[in-house]
């Protein structure tokens, strides 16, 4: 063979072998750099910001503050991009790997340790993590926080607390919503009604596996009211078999066991139509059933989640997102500043009264019917005149203990809802429950990826 | 491309080694390389298309199958040989139980239920008049989206619901068909055979028609009733059919995960996860690229493994794809 040959014979080889990394090379970086502007001197750079604000009024609430931004800033212009909730863990996922990470991130706070763990977060300056941590409630910026690292501005929170049906209750001889678990089980057990056929009328206390939501949000805050937690202080193990866990399970065992509960029934639609008389869920729902329920919202109320016994501290739990910066963006300074522009700087605020002020973000959280983590701001945003219902989901801001967020924190809450489900059906006792939490959590948050 | 390698065949006839020239040798193979060349560049397309769509995905899901890998960046794949493989099947997994074993009872269900139907219903509508509005009607299901009938199939199977209705109305007590976790599998594998029992009817009605009249005419002379008939000269007859409807509904039923989501979402607890579903959620929710593609693995030698035992069944008795 001569050297012409045996040329040609390694281009060939060398050609099948370096197809297939050549074509992922040049995919690669020919999408490597996130959009920023032309890169001509004096052209402005663009921030790619990417959120599930992706419809109606939760895109145009957004749209308003970055319209503004932009009319008053040459320099830094903000574009954003947005996708359903369902797809926004695949979008940073795949748009990452490509190369094509926004520069400002907006996370659902449970994935914080899966994004700082994968590289994806880039942990605040001082001086922002140290506003951020005068600025908000500390549920807030313990959600935007990993290991101790604030990874960004807290933006919407949620706090669970209890929905009634004040009709129902009355009807039962129920004249205030409970405040232990002894009388949240009495009312529910005086509310539930059933046909002759053993479909539920009435759920006395809604508990639903319709989605993470309902099944494990519900459970998690009636753990944290009970002065349990779901993960250990270290984010190695989970901390759900301690008395306070134990209680929790009982009482939903109990509940569906004696027919005040039925798991098969999508409690958002029932609790609507008056069919569950009370459920634990999360501040955002008040504006579905004020926008679904018309006239029979005045039926609806909203009480702090009760405690297991007569003056025990209160706890509920609190769910969150917030803005980060990508470690893949190449203006992060530009992109922290216009972070601090949005959550920190106070302008006037429309709805409250004349003189008030509060930050942009406070603004567009309440105005989609949303809290943020700043007490003050929802105090003058919600003041007279405003929904009394919302007030027990503010008051919580201050007593609230934010999900854990450790690296498998979606993997544990999904495992919990399997274990919750599986015990509510009866395929499990609280016992083996409890057991097997232990071992397929513990296995999952422990391990080293 | 036939016609482009057609004077290779008659060049090899008087081969320049033949006559051992190499001069002329040369000559030959120049042109031949030029055809191989031009082959190649018609081929380039296509083979360019499954390197892409289908030897890179490939090599890069066994990639994945042996690493950790979070899904962001590609600079942080971390090989781990098989431990993933090994985490499948540890204590205390529920890849094996239930998650596999879920599979294996869909996959199975359906084509038992859908084989059954369709078996029936293609007989049915073979002896019927209007074949094709029958055939149209029972092929429905499949231009309906998984989505659509899933959500339909849930509503009706709600405790208020439809199917409850009937058995209410019958005086029966509720049934918690997808809340339960005893009837939630069967209830999924219910529907998922009412909607691919379509596609099998389409396909035994063609196989009918292909079976020789005067088999039966023979039949009938000889005194033979309708159930001999059926088991002794339609069954046997139609197992072509069979093989391919079994083989493609098996397949379909391994790897189906989209009605699993919408009508159960693999609930209550496990009782309705099944592999596919499971891939899902460890590659796109818990970003475990590793062990989704393990399981993707796992899933392809089930497949294989049951396609082979399908396929060596039916050529025991006889019948070759």
């Amino acid at each position: 063979m001569t050297p012409s040959h045996r040329t040609g014979a390694l281009s060939r080889r060398h050609f099948a072998l370096t197809l297939p990394s050549a074509l992922l090379t040049s995919g690669a970086s020919g999408c490597a750099a996130p959009y920023q502007g032309t890169g001509r001197p004096g052209d402005p750079i663009v921030l790619t910001l990417l959120s599930h604000y992706a419809s109606g009024t939760l895109k145009e609430a957004l749209q308003r503050p970055v319209d503004e931004w932009n009319a008053t800033h040459d320099r830094v212009r903000v574009r954003t991009k947005a996708v359903e909730f369902t797809d926004l863990l695949t979008t940073f996922m795949v748009r990452q790997a490509a190369g094509q990470g926004a520069d400002i991130l907006h996370p659902y706070c449970l994935w914080n340790g899966q994004l700082v763990q994968a590289g994806v977060l880039r942990p605040a300056p001082s001086e922002h993590a140290e506003e951020i941590r005068r600025g908000y409630g500390g549920a807030a910026v313990g959600a935007s926080s990993v290991g101790g690292t604030i990874y960004g501005y807290p933006t919407e929170v949620q706090t669970y607390a209890l929905y009634y049906n004040k009709r129902l209750l009355r009807e039962a001889g129920v004249e205030r919503p409970p405040r232990t678990w002894h009388e949240l089980e009495e009312a529910a057990y005086r509310t539930a009604r059933r046909d002759r056929y053993g479909n539920t009328l009435v759920q006395g206390f809604g508990l639903s596996t319709y989605d993470d939501s309902t099944t494990v949000g519900q459970t998690l805050a009636l753990l944290n009211a009970a002065g349990g937690t779901f993960v250990s202080a270290d984010g190695r193990s989970t901390a759900i078999d301690s008395p306070a866990g134990r209680a929790v399970l009982d009482l939903e065992h109990r509940l569906v066991v004696k027919g005040a509960s039925a798991p098969g029934v999508n409690v958002y639609k029932a609790f609507q139509s008056g069919q569950v008389a009370m459920v634990v869920s999360a501040g955002w729902w008040t504006g579905s059933l004020k926008a679904e329920m018309g006239k029979d919202y005045r039926d609806v109320g909203v009480a702090p989640l009760p405690v297991p016994e007569a003056g025990d501290k209160r706890a509920t739990l609190s769910t969150g997102f917030m803005l980060g910066v990508n470690t893949a963006s190449e203006h992060p300074r530009e992109a922290w500043e216009f972070l601090r522009w949005l959550n920190t700087e106070k302008v006037s605020a429309k709805s409250a009264n004349r003189g008030a002020t509060t930050t942009r973000m406070s603004s567009l959280q309440v105005s989609v019917g949303s809290l943020t983590g700043r007490a003050e701001d929802m105090r003058t945003l919600l003041g007279e005149g405003s929904d009394p219902n919302l007030r027990p989901f503010l008051d919580a801001l201050a007593y609230a203990v934010p999900e854990p967020n450790v690296p498998g924190a979606q993997q544990a809450k999904s495992l919990l809802r399997k274990n919750i489900e599986a015990l509510w059906t009866g395929q499990q006792s609280v016992d083996e429950s409890l057991r097997t939490i232990r071992r397929q959590v513990d296995q999952e948050v422990s391990r080293s990826w | 491309m036939v016609n482009a390698l057609a004077p290779e065949t008659t060049e090899r006839v008087h081969s320049p080694r033949a006559t051992g020239s190499t001069v002329d040798g040369r000559r030959r193979t120049r042109p031949r390389r030029r055809q191989a060349v031009v082959a190649y560049l018609f081929l380039a397309p296509t083979l360019l298309f499954f390197a892409v769509f289908l030897v890179l995905p490939l090599g890069f899901a066994l990639l994945l199958s042996m690493s950790r890998w979070a899904g962001f960046d590609l600079g942080e794949i971390d090989p781990v040989g098989l431990d993933n493989f090994t985490d499948l099947f540890v204590d205390g997994s529920t890849f094996l139980t239930p998650i596999l074993t879920n599979t294996l009872l869909f996959a199975l269900g359906t084509v038992a239920l859908a084989l059954t139907g369709s078996v029936l219903v293609a007989n049915c509508i073979d002896k019927l008049r209007f074949q094709g509005l029958w055939r149209t009607l029972y092929f429905l299901p499949i231009v309906t989206t998984v989505v659509a009938i899933g959500n339909v199939w849930k509503y009706m199977y709600e405790p208020g619901g439809l199917v409850n209705g009937v058995l209410n109305a019958l005086g029966l007590g509720s049934v918690a068909f997808l809340q339960d976790p005893d009837t939630a599998l069967p209830s999924v594998v219910v529907v998922q055979a009412w909607a691919s029992v379509g596609t099998a009817i389409l396909i035994l009605t063609a196989g009918l028609k292909s079976i020789p009249e005067s088999y039966y005419e023979a039949a009938a002379l000889d005194g033979a009733g309708p159930i001999t008939v059926f088991w002794k000269i339609t069954l046997p007859l139609l197992r072509p059919s069979l093989l391919f409807v079994c083989i493609t509904q098996f397949l379909t039923g391994l790897q189906s995960f989209a009605l699993i989501i919408v009508m159960t979402k693999g609930g209550p607890g496990d009782a309705t996860n099944v592999a596919a579903l499971e891939m899902y959620r460890q590659a796109f929710s818990y970003g475990d690229w590793g062990t989704a593609s393990a399981a993707a693995f796992v899933l392809f030698v089930v497949v294989l493994v049951v396609t082979l035992v399908q396929l060596w069944i039916f050529r025991r008795k006889g019948e070759d794809t």
